[in-house]
């Protein structure tokens, strides 16, 4: 790794901390961070304080980092496969996926009373499943899988899943409430039962992750020049799709189809550290944690005092409000900076 | 496999090869000797940079079978192969911040795995490398921030470090200038002389081929038409039979290699000479 990864890596790992200080303080009681410390440090001025952090708020921030982290490594991964800088995770299906198959559970029955039972495991499923779909389609005949047929496929894939989901809505008059925001993707109501479901999924994926970068390394010299060095250039695409795909489920599949995220922090950490992938991946991993807790600290203090409402929301904002508001400036720079 | 003994570097038998259901190669079976410098020429879509990939196992056979020191390449691990055989293909692209050290770390790869740190060979072979091709001092530099000829030794230097004993080129001197050209073609040749590898190269300049080669091949629609020394395959009657042109040869009197000059095209209703 160059110096300016281990730059990126402590300066992302110190703003992280600081901004989960922020993301234990903000909500309807809102704590100093000062008492947030005392709250962690087990030295807590009230019993609520306690129950609050311990029971609600740190469960969620969790799961923010670690979903940021899965979703980063994901989108990292993607744009070496796809050298596309528009890839992200939800063009592998992953998204599109989780989302039908969750809607199809929902309404044939299924709750999100209790989510983390079975809802996360139906939508890893759902996720897993169409991104085998995108990467069956993108094969062509001759068994090559180029990377403009995949970012095809997986557009494909996608705007069918989603017609399908709209349908399965419509067709059952279910009122929307709780599938929207999962739609969008949230950290609402994310609680210790969550993450015992993301946890597992995330130390097996993110390290396997993190390993595949010597491999993306030669996939971003293109197909020649990867097979040239000795790179299984097919086999080699495949399992990193397979691996991105599993990054982007396990996250999926406990807080929605949260956008844009896993392009940004990838992009921004290509700014800063280069292309080599051994820099990016665990940069992005950082960047993108640090952009979704951030984000999701933004959409508590939105949901806190709403801009065009007299009185506060009563579900909270969805974060992925919050990263597709970011998305659209952030893709008008990616257009200036490609004119230029 | 008759015709192939391990004395051949790199041999292919019979083979035929293509894109889609479009063949462009047939039957085709050539040998390349070890320590040897070969030209592969011949007009547009004649085959010689299908013969390449196909010599490379960049592209897979419909027939045939290409041996790597006479043991077939198409069953041998691929990073087997890559440590005995390097490729240039034609126009590579990088990502645009990756830095040259970074790209040509990557010709370590099928020493070092997917997974593993470089040893000091590793390190050793990067920086002979980077020095060969002239390269060293643009180390930390994007790769994309470099000129089309810094940009192709860089590139080489990527083959390079692969430490491979066979190296095969397509067009290496393809959108350079005639300074650069000259560059890349004289590295390409102290590579064969000084270091003894062996060097399959696409050119299209006839007069390069002749000049650098000790072995030219003339291709035209996939079929082998000339195959010898420069004297004897850059001639007249050779020129006017695969590239239909009509063209003086001389001797060039410093280097002592044919030089064509052509002067005409010969049309489609002319009857052809030979």
């Amino acid at each position: 790794m160059n110096r300016q990864t281990y730059v990126v890596l402590a300066s992302g790992g110190a703003l992280l901390v600081l901004l989960v200080v922020l993301h234990l303080g903000v909500g309807s009681v809102s704590l100093t961070p000062g008492e947030v410390l005392r709250v962690v440090l087990d030295q807590a001025d009230q019993p609520l304080h306690r129950q609050i952090v311990w029971e609600l708020r740190l469960p969620r921030a969790l799961i923010a980092i670690v979903a940021g982290t899965l979703l980063g490594l994901a989108g990292a991964l993607l744009q070496t496969i796809m050298r596309n800088p528009l890839a992200e995770p939800g063009l592998t299906g992953v998204s599109a996926g989780g989302v039908f198959f969750a809607v199809l559970w929902l309404t044939r029955g299924g709750t999100m009373a209790e989510p983390g039972r079975t809802l996360p495991f139906v939508a890893l499923a759902g996720g897993l499943a169409a991104s085998g779909l995108v990467l069956l389609m993108a094969r062509s005949r001759s068994g090559n899988t180029d990377p403009v047929r995949l970012v095809l496929a997986g557009v494909l894939v996608s705007a069918i899943l989603s017609s399908a989901t709209t349908f399965v809505l419509v067709r059952n008059n279910q009122s929307l409430g709780g599938i929207l925001t999962w739609m969008i993707g949230s950290l609402n109501g994310r609680v210790w039962i969550h993450w015992n479901v993301l946890w597992p999924w995330a130390a097996f994926a993110l390290p396997v992750g993190l390993l595949c970068a010597g491999v993306a390394n030669a996939l971003q010299l293109g197909d020649s020049i990867a097979a040239s060095i000795g790179v299984p250039v097919e086999r080699a695409r495949l399992a990193l799709l397979a691996v991105a795909a599993l990054l982007a489920a396990s996250a999926v599949a406990v807080v929605g189809a949260v956008g844009f995220v896993g392009l940004i922090g990838s992009h921004l950490t290509r700014r800063l550290v280069g292309d080599d992938a051994r820099c990016v991946f665990p940069g992005s991993v950082i960047i993108t944690a640090v952009l979704l807790v951030g984000a999701d600290v933004a959409a508590q203090i939105i949901t806190l005092n709403p801009p065009f409402a007299t009185t506060p929301y009563r579900a909270g904002l969805p974060v992925g409000a919050v990263t597709a508001l970011l998305g659209a400036p952030f893709f008008l720079y990616l257009l200036r900076r490609s004119s230029s | 496999m008759s015709d192939a003994t391990p004395a051949m570097a790199l041999a292919a038998e019979q083979i035929s090869a293509g894109y889609d259901r479009r063949t462009v190669l047939a039957d085709l079976s050539v040998g390349i000797s070890r320590g040897t410098v070969t030209a592969l020429v011949g007009p547009n879509g004649s085959g010689k940079s299908t013969l390449l990939k196909t010599l490379a196992r960049l592209l897979q056979l419909s027939a045939g079978a290409v041996y790597l020191d006479g043991k077939a390449i198409a069953r041998m691990p691929t990073a087997a192969v890559a440590r005995t055989l390097a490729v240039l293909p034609q126009g590579p692209t990088a990502p645009a911040d990756l830095t040259v050290a970074e790209l040509v770390e990557q010709g370590r790869y099928p020493h070092v795995g997917p997974l593993r740190m470089l040893r000091r060979q590793d390190h050793i072979a990067i920086t002979e490398a980077l020095t060969l091709t002239n390269t060293a001092q643009f180390a930390d530099r994007p790769v994309d921030s470099l000129s089309g000829g810094e940009r192709q030794r860089v590139w080489l230097a990527l083959a390079l470090a692969q430490s491979t004993p066979i190296l095969l080129l397509d067009e290496p001197t393809t959108f350079l200038d005639i300074g650069h050209q000259i560059e890349v073609l004289d590295l390409v040749c102290s590579l064969n002389r000084n270091h003894g590898k062996t060097i399959i190269m696409v050119l299209h300049d006839l007069n390069h081929a002749a000049r650098y080669a000790d072995r030219m091949i003339a291709l035209r629609a996939g079929q082998i038409i000339a195959d010898g020394p420069p004297v004897t395959v850059l001639t007249p009657a050779l020129l006017e039979q695969v590239f239909g042109v009509r063209a003086t040869v001389l001797i060039d009197p410093i280097t002592q290699a044919p030089v064509c000059l052509p002067y005409g095209v010969i049309k489609p209703g002319d009857p052809t000479p030979c």
